[in-house]
């Protein structure tokens, strides 16, 4: 073999092997792009919570309650009258308050003095951590009662301002333009689904003692965690 | 017309042969063998670049074995292969022209004439002088890349030293049968031997190139242009995005997640691109972890919850955002992603601890309900806007930046988003869903 073809020939070889080697990865590459550019792609979307407990039959109350309220399909109002609440939740007071009951570990029972509608500084705190804790729920209701103590007119003005004393506090500490579409007031006076004592055992704003009578001085704060 | 003694045309080293070319047979082979596992090596990293042409993720080798150690996930190999060093000319190209394929054209030359040497024996001294010039440059090269690997991109590749190895056996080969080479000195000029010799070896760069171009996946042209999908409304009624390092050009988002190794990789590429300087960037951040997004349900990073906070509290909840400060936290966060992860994983109020210590301005934030409501609407951006709960992601005005294009395609891309007929292309598009 002459000089001139050992060199053309060891300079093919070693020119010609890695272009075939680059020009097949790439050919390759090129199939494999085409072959998965028509696949779609399996990825979940950012989207609200729509947690377990939330039956159809509890989306449809809360649809309900929340459309009353003004909180969905932009309504922009908000507070709902003690019997509308009754009248729009179509339920008995036992199956209004057992709806609540898979927010034992999310809701706040915030409770008030007795004829009172202020906030004490524990009561705060827990309407804040209970704001903050937000995560994917789209809405966050406020269900105020008063004891039956007192004459019913009064207690449904108590009720209606402990609902308007929370809110209040939220907007004053969050200013948050999203409260008016997100927060449902429900003020329940002493007429309908009066708190059991069994929910003496919930997250309450006071440590002390509670009987039937002081669970229902009180606002009931959670958010819902289900999509609607 | 002078002719060798075998009677074939005499070309430019075959004049004035030595008597003998023993002496410099074994540094030859030790060339040679340097050049063949220089060649080994830079297909092998070549052929792993190829194959994320196709947008995909791929495991990668990683090994001193040539051809060895494929793996999945993170590896040295996989962080310099996707560092900025690892290609050029990346805005005009979809992932850049590799560097090993010029790696891999460089040995393939010094095989052709360590071989042709080896092969004819008797080698001139201008040809050994030469051959010591050529290996100069994978040395060279070798030391300008450990360094980039080692200072830069902060880990260092299996593949990637079996080149220096390479690169070095080549030279010292090349300087001993140089130093060995017992042929009488030419005193001829050689500026026209090493002109051809020159040529030659740019030619080999040259068609490899060439081949490279050719054949290399095209990109979708109009997902290139406006991306895929776009924001449903980029604006940010609750203040929740934070201002990036970044010029004052086009506004874009990039949704991340502190402890993300991707968001930190992206944010690396993003860093060292000059287009960064067109974009004016904010950050939405979208920690993967269920302490506080509801949308995952396993910790992928743990902690990122507590170092969001960290990084909101430091820019300020309202008014104007201390972009320095959060800025700090970020790049705190992601030189010690790892170490955090692990801490969080063990226990949410040692990073919380580790944070404050860190960054004393946010005590007193951190944790706070002011913060955590912040975050949630932070989270709850990315549901108004429908967007993937993926992380990094890159949105170019409202249009979304193309998963498939946030690595290697990364500044070809943006580049091309950037253009006057990507802005053309993104005004046409409809608000939307991002899709991913």
């Amino acid at each position: 073999m002459n000089e001139t073809t050992r060199r053309f020939g060891l300079m093919g070889v070693c020119v010609v092997i890695p272009a075939i080697l680059v020009a097949a990865w790439s050919h390759a590459a090129q199939t494999r792009l085409k072959e998965t550019a028509s696949e779609a792609k399996d990825v979940a979307i950012a989207s609200v919570s729509d947690d377990s407990y939330c039956t159809p039959q509890l989306k449809a109350i809360i649809r309900r309650v929340a459309g009353a309220c003004g909180l969905i399909d932009g309504a922009g109002g908000r507070g709902c009258q003690p019997m509308e609440a009754k009248k729009v939740a179509a339920l008995s007071g036992d199956d209004f308050n057992a709806l609540f009951k898979p927010l034992s570990k999310r809701a706040h029972i915030i409770q008030f003095d007795a004829s009172k509608t202020e906030l004490d500084p524990d009561a705060a705190t827990a309407i804040e951590k209970a704001w903050s804790d937000q995560r994917g729920a789209s809405f966050f209701f406020v269900v105020s009662r008063a004891s039956t103590d007192g004459a019913a007119a009064l207690n449904e003005t108590l009720s209606r301002d402990r609902a308007k004393a929370v809110l209040d506090h939220l907007q004053s500490k969050f200013k948050d333009g999203d409260l008016k579409n997100q927060v449902g007031l429900l003020w329940l006076g002493e007429q309908y689904a009066q708190l059991g004592d069994e929910f003496c055992a919930w997250s309450r704003s006071r440590s002390t003692a509670c009987t039937d009578v002081e669970i229902n001085r009180s606002a009931f704060v959670a958010w819902i965690d289900c999509a609607i | 017309m002078m002719r060798n003694p075998d009677g074939s045309l005499a070309l430019d080293g075959d004049l004035d042969q030595p008597e003998s070319g023993r002496e410099t047979r074994w540094p030859l082979i030790v060339l040679v063998v340097g050049a063949l596992l220089g060649c080994i090596f830079s297909a092998v990293s070549t052929s792993d670049f190829i194959q994320h042409l196709d947008r995909q993720v791929h495991s990668i080798h990683c090994s001193f074995i040539p051809g060895a150690g494929k793996e999945l996930g993170e590896s040295g190999c996989k962080a310099v292969m996707m560092s900025p060093y690892s290609s050029y000319f990346r805005e005009s190209l979809w992932g850049g022209m590799p560097v090993s394929l010029w790696a891999l054209a460089t040995f393939a030359f010094l095989l052709y004439r360590g071989g042709l040497l080896l092969w004819r024996g008797k080698p001139t001294r201008p040809e050994t002088l030469f051959l010591l010039a050529a290996t100069a440059l994978p040395v060279l090269m070798s030391l300008v890349y450990g360094y980039l690997s080692v200072a830069k991109v902060g880990e260092t590749c299996k593949v990637c030293v079996g080149i220096y190895v390479s690169s070095a056996m080549v030279f010292m080969g090349a300087v001993v049968a140089h130093q060995k080479n017992s042929a009488p000195h030419d005193f001829t000029p050689l500026g026209g031997k090493f002109a051809l010799w020159f040529v030659e070896g740019v030619l080999f760069v040259a068609f490899l190139s060439i081949t490279y171009v050719i054949f290399t996946p095209s990109p979708d042209a109009k997902k290139a242009l406006a991306g895929c999908g776009s924001l449903v409304s980029g604006d940010d009624p609750n203040e929740v995005m934070i201002p990036l390092p970044s010029g004052d050009g086009e506004p874009a988002i990039e949704v991340l997640d502190p402890l993300c190794p991707a968001c930190k990789a992206f944010d690396e590429r993003l860093g060292t691109s000059s287009l960064r300087k067109r974009l004016d960037l904010k950050a939405v951040l979208f920690p993967l972890d269920p302490a506080c997004n509801w949308m995952v349900t396993e910790a992928l990073h743990p902690g990122a919850c507590a170092v969001s906070e960290a990084m909101l509290c430091a820019a300020g909840l309202s008014g104007t955002k201390d972009q320095k400060a959060a800025h700090e936290v970020l790049v705190w966060a992601f030189k010690n992603q790892e170490k955090l992860r692990d801490l969080a994983a063990k226990d949410d109020n040692a990073i919380r601890s580790k944070i404050e210590s860190t960054f004393p301005k946010v005590k007193g934030c951190l944790g706070g309900t002011q913060v955590k409501s912040k975050l949630t609407k932070s989270l709850r951006w990315a549901v108004a806007n429908a967007i993937p709960v993926l992380t990094p992601q890159l949105f170019v005005g409202n249009a979304r930046m193309c998963d498939e294009d946030t690595d290697l395609g990364l500044e070809f891309t943006l580049s091309n988003m950037l253009s006057k007929q990507g802005k053309l292309a993104r005004s046409q598009k409809k608000p939307g869903a991002a899709k991913p």
